[in-house]
């Protein structure tokens, strides 16, 4: 490497640092004034990583040290990035990250759970980077998550509850109609909706799922929405059914008589809505 | 430019040291459900349900069952050990029944040391969930895929392998529709009998061996027993003669389930709802020497004589 290209590489490394400095601080700034937090708490560690290894490469490019420096700053390098290291790990222990990038990249769906309590939150992201408590999940969760989306913005999460009971958390990050009709899922999706054997049928006592003659009925009580495009049919506490709404989605609840529609396809226990 | 550049870094490392040791000191600040405010939300505490202790109802000493928290449970060692009965609550309930639920309905489940079945409904099939060694195990079986919805619920076994469940059901005021279906592998698989092509309202019924099984008609108002026997497993039914002595006319009016008695069958025939003879608890005893088709008055019971 000839010497201008070695100080060329190395001034990047001096920005790499300095940037990823700021964003640290500003990290800081943010958590204090607007309580934000990296979507993934370990992203500060790594960070801080990428930090100091940038500092030593400038240092290395853009100084001239002497061998006995050279083995000095390595070997304080080492040390600070297997303590970092080290912290990093004993926060996984204590936070157990649930992140999951929806399929368009756009979204991304953060739970956290304090491994101790069994109190895991749902963060609303900023940028994906930044995050910020939203909503408590309603039940003490003991470490089995999966997520699932369901559509490019709906997210949903199924959990394992402490009482072992099966629970559903919806992540709904956009709107159906233009986001101005409705705001209410079971009302804008009433009428009868098929697929293969399957009925669901939205009408105002609630909604009625008969799945190949077995029929069972959710009253309003049951039925738990999230966002604007979601909602999720509870039975003995337990989540029984998601029905989500199709980014084509186009509620029909004006019509006197709503139509029926047969949906293109149906993977239990989540319903996708389209038309 | 050298002094900058390690002054920089020397400014970077404090920072990130201190940032580092704030990040550790204060997990409060990262950490769900700690101090941290929740946006749009109330921060109120969720609790998952604390389950309420058992009160469970014992069939004998040792075995019984609980409906606490909406779960039916079953024991077979007077409550130390529990195991769920993979039903809902809603299903054994299902149809015409007005109860509290907070307890079974009567004859509708079996509980014993050899054997545990629910008869319940789902969807429009009823169906018979049973296990054969106290709840590790659990067999459903259909007893009719399609039925109306469902009012009286009876189901018995009375050795092994023969059993038999019995449900109404279709019910427009004081008619309806029942059915008797008998089982000879143990509840595996159920056989619809012949119709009795009686629509009133079923009391009750059983059998009391595999050919032999009765169904007793009439809840309202009855005004003399409506029993009728069939001796061939269901193939077909013929109504009983109960013949009342002219002084218990009108007395005792609905005829409980037979049962055998010594060379004999015997049957009690109590006084109906609104019977007021000697208080209205007293029954009279019937018995029959051939088979359940013609009975004769023996003698007055007391209710506790009769239990």
């Amino acid at each position: 490497m000839n010497l201008n290209k070695k100080k060329i590489v190395g001034w990047l490394f001096f920005l790499i640092a300095i940037g990823l400095f700021c964003i640290q601080m500003g990290y800081f700034f943010l958590q204090s004034r607007y309580g934000m937090e990296y979507s993934d708490n370990r992203i500060f560690y790594v960070i801080n990583i990428i930090i100091f290894v940038s500092m030593f490469f400038s240092i290395f490019l853009l100084l001239t040290v002497t061998n006995k420096w050279k083995m000095i700053i390595g070997s304080i390098l080492v040390i600070l990035v297997l303590l970092l290291v080290g912290l990093l790990i004993n926060h996984s222990s204590k936070i157990n990250h649930i992140v999951s990038i929806s399929p368009d990249l756009k979204h991304v769906f953060v739970i956290k759970e304090n491994t101790e309590t069994g109190q895991s939150t749902y963060y609303r992201t900023y940028y994906g980077i930044f995050a910020r408590p939203k909503e408590n999940l309603p039940y003490k969760t003991n470490g089995e998550f999966k997520v699932k989306w369901l559509e490019k913005d709906i997210a949903a999460l199924t959990y394992k509850a402490a009482d072992n009971k099966i629970h559903q958390y919806i992540g709904t990050y956009g709107d159906r109609n233009g986001g101005s009709s409705y705001s209410y899922v079971g009302p804008s999706i009433q009428g009868k909706w098929e697929v293969g054997n399957m009925r669901i049928i939205s009408a105002s006592e609630g909604i009625t799922i008969d799945n190949n003659g077995e029929i069972e009925r959710y009253d309003w009580g049951n039925i738990v929405q999230f966002g604007t495009i979601a909602v999720v049919l509870m039975k003995n506490n337990e989540a029984q059914w998601t029905i989500g709404l199709n980014e084509n989605f186009k509620s029909n609840s004006n019509e006197p008589i709503p139509p029926l529609v047969k949906l293109p396809y149906i993977k239990q226990p989540w319903i996708i809505i389209s038309q | 430019m050298k002094n900058i550049i390690i002054g920089t870094i020397c400014i970077m490392l404090v920072g990130i040291t201190v940032a580092t040791y704030f990040f550790e000191k204060h997990p409060e600040l990262t950490t769900p459900g700690r101090s941290q405010p929740i946006e749009e939300q109330d921060t109120q505490e969720f609790e998952p349900p604390q389950p309420s202790p058992f009160l469970p109802i014992y069939e004998d000493n040792s075995i019984g069952y609980s409906l606490q928290n909406d779960q039916l449970q079953i024991t077979f060692n007077k409550g130390d050990d529990w195991s769920i009965v993979p039903i809902e609550k809603e299903k054994l309930f299902a149809g015409e029944y007005n109860g509290n639920a907070q307890e079974l309905i009567e004859n509708s489940y079996i509980l014993t040391q050899n054997r545990a079945a629910f008869l319940y409904s789902e969807g429009n099939s009823i169906k018979l969930k049973y296990s054969l060694n106290q709840g590790e195990t659990w067999e459903d079986s259909v007893v009719t895929a399609q039925y109306p919805t469902i009012r009286f619920r009876k189901v018995n076994f009375l050795n092994e392998s023969f059993g038999y469940v019995i449900i109404s059901g279709d019910r427009t005021m004081s008619q309806e529709w029942t059915t008797v279906y008998i089982t000879n592998d143990g509840g595996k698989q159920w056989r619809e009998t012949n119709h009795s092509n009686v629509t009133r309202l079923i009391y009750d019924g059983g059998f009391v061996d595999e050919n032999t099984g009765f169904l007793s008609f009439g809840i309202l108002n009855p005004i003399e027993p409506d029993l009728y026997v069939t001796q061939d497993g269901g193939n077909s039914w013929s109504k009983a003669n109960v013949m009342i002595p002219e002084k218990y006319h009108e007395i005792f009016v609905m005829s409980e389930v037979p049962f055998k008695e010594e060379n004999h069958l015997a049957v009690y025939i109590n006084q109906g709802p609104n019977g007021d003879y000697e208080g209205g608890k007293v029954k009279g005893k019937f018995t029959s020497n051939d088979n359940g088709k013609t009975w004769e008055f023996s003698m007055e019971v007391l209710p506790n004589e009769s239990e």
